[in-house]
């Protein structure tokens, strides 16, 4: 069952207090005060507090005055008056001072209550939900932002650099020379072709569904060890692969294979050139339900004051290679659908290990 | 051709060898210094150990980079002895169109000019033409 929903009532008269609270408590969680110095302390210590009810005669300050002054600082919670008697002064005055959303009428009958909290428990819903949609868009504007940034940078960039090797290679009859220009071509647009593959994993990874199925680590890192062959055997890098898997695990394969793809590729990209002895090491432990995934590298390392922003969108902590600023960012979306977790530790100069943990699902 | 010399700084292989190709094929003996790392390149223009004859020196210095953008190295630039500052002639190298980086770029007293990518020979020629005007050199082009 959902937790119930707070309320606060604050009155001067004990009785009303008490008498509230016996007919409310089994359907929600009553908080009472005394006076407003009570009050504040309910509000304090519960935060999630959802409606406050306040009787407006009250010596020291009026109901108005009470909810005219928690405004600016507690803007969240419905505000309901209660009140004996009315006069159109008092009326206009809650609702433009006190920000009121309803009144009920001394004395209360349950009925009205009750659906007095609940009209306001479905505006506090909606005002909610409207404040976390609003932060999302936030994010998705400033996120569209940064990649309208980027494109015109990393896509514009090879292909700027494409067309003036082409303006170049017209007065270039050197065979070599042409040779050359050509393998950095090439580079450029692999480059441009790993940050478009990359940008179609960001869309996914935002907008997929999770499909959940058995994950076999062994089969799934052979298919690894294959492509990254290749890698080893061309840059000297020793590939040492160890899973231990005694339980099923399940999860979605595709992010799974995306974290993966992107920690062991920066591995085996970010390796010290001046090192004899080049290691990637991929350790995989399924135990009671939680995927250990460790992979470790002997490579450059990340600088301390970089470790902190690795995972931001756009965000390269190295010059050497060619890095989209994408890929960890994208790890971070993909274990935030598998309600995973990263942790890394570096050492310049000596290696970069990255920890991740994934639960069953 | 003493009075003028070149320093490359980009992230990006293929540009260097482009800006390079165009540079030299305007003139074969102009010297041509290149950097991947902006750091590097720094560490360079703080210690100066350039001909005597050199009047000045073009750093072409690419905007977008990881690690330190183009703005970044300006602001670590403008740190140094001004007596070496004067010595050099930086020219913002831009891909992109964004509005907000070519303000960006004004907005430095160290950008003297901009020049987008790819560098052609026109846009080199443009560019020696004004820095001998400027500093009344033999650009020899």
């Amino acid at each position: 069952m959902a937790e119930k929903i707070k309320i606060l009532y604050l009155d001067d008269e004990m009785d009303n207090l008490t008498g509230f609270k016996a007919t409310l408590r089994l359907d929600y969680q009553v908080f009472t005060a005394v006076n407003i110095p009570g009050a504040m302390e309910h509000l304090e210590k519960h935060p999630d507090i959802r409606v406050i009810f306040c009787d407006q005669r009250m010596p020291v300050k009026t109901g108005v005055e009470f909810f005219e002054g928690i405004r600016s600082t507690h803007p969240l919670p419905m505000r309901i008056l209660i009140t004996a008697y009315t006069d159109i002064e008092a009326v206009i005055d809650s609702i433009n001072r006190g920000n009121i959303f309803r009144f009920v009428k001394k004395p209360w009958a349950e009925a009205e209550l009750i659906s007095a909290i609940e009209e306001a428990n479905k505006f506090y819903q909606a005002n909610s939900m409207l404040a976390i949609k609003n932060e999302e868009l936030q994010k998705a504007y400033s996120e569209l932002d940064k990649f309208a940034y980027s494109v015109s940078h990393d896509i514009r960039g090879p292909l700027s650099g494409i067309l003036g090797a082409i303006n170049v290679a017209r007065e270039m009859y050197d065979i070599a020379e042409m040779k050359e220009m050509l393998f950095l071509m090439e580079k450029s647009l692999k480059k441009l072709d790993t940050y478009i593959l990359s940008m179609h994993d960001y869309y996914s990874l935002q907008r997929g569904e999770l499909q959940i199925c058995e994950i076999d680590f062994k089969k799934m890192t052979d298919e690894f060890r294959d492509i990254y062959k290749v890698f080893s055997n061309s840059a000297d890098i020793t590939f040492k692969v160890n899973i231990n898997q005694r339980e099923p695990f399940r999860s979605d394969t595709v992010p799974l294979k995306l974290i993966l793809n992107n920690l062991l590729s920066n591995a085996f990209k970010y390796q010290n050139k001046n090192n004899d002895a080049k290691l990637v090491e991929l350790n995989i432990e399924v135990n009671k339900g939680v995927a250990t995934i460790v992979v470790s590298d002997t490579g450059i390392g990340i600088l301390g004051n970089h470790l902190g922003e690795i995972f931001n969108l756009f965000y390269r902590a190295s010059s050497q290679e060619s890095g989209s600023g994408f890929g960890l960012y994208n790890v971070k979306s993909a274990l935030l659908k598998l309600n995973g977790q990263i942790e890394v530790n570096s050492v310049l100069n000596k290696g970069t290990t990255f920890k991740v943990t994934v639960p069953t699902k | 051709m003493k009075d003028l010399s070149f320093i490359i700084i980009d992230d990006t292989e293929l540009d260097h060898f482009i800006a390079r190709k165009v540079i030299t094929n305007a003139n074969k003996n102009f010297n041509v210094k290149s950097f991947l790392n902006p750091y590097q390149a720094l560490e360079h223009i703080a210690h100066p150990d350039y001909d005597e004859g050199i009047k000045i020196i073009l750093v072409f210095l690419d905007i977008y980079m990881p690690l330190m953008n183009g703005f970044e190295f300006v602001e670590q630039f403008e740190k140094l002895d001004p007596k070496i500052q004067e010595k050099y002639y930086i020219v913002a190298l831009t891909s992109s169109v964004e509005v907000s980086d070519i303000n960006l770029i004004r907005s430095y007293k160290s950008f003297k000019a901009r020049v987008t990518k790819p560098v052609t020979a026109t846009g080199l020629n443009t560019l020696l033409t004004k820095v001998g005007k400027e500093y009344n050199l033999e650009t020899g082009v």
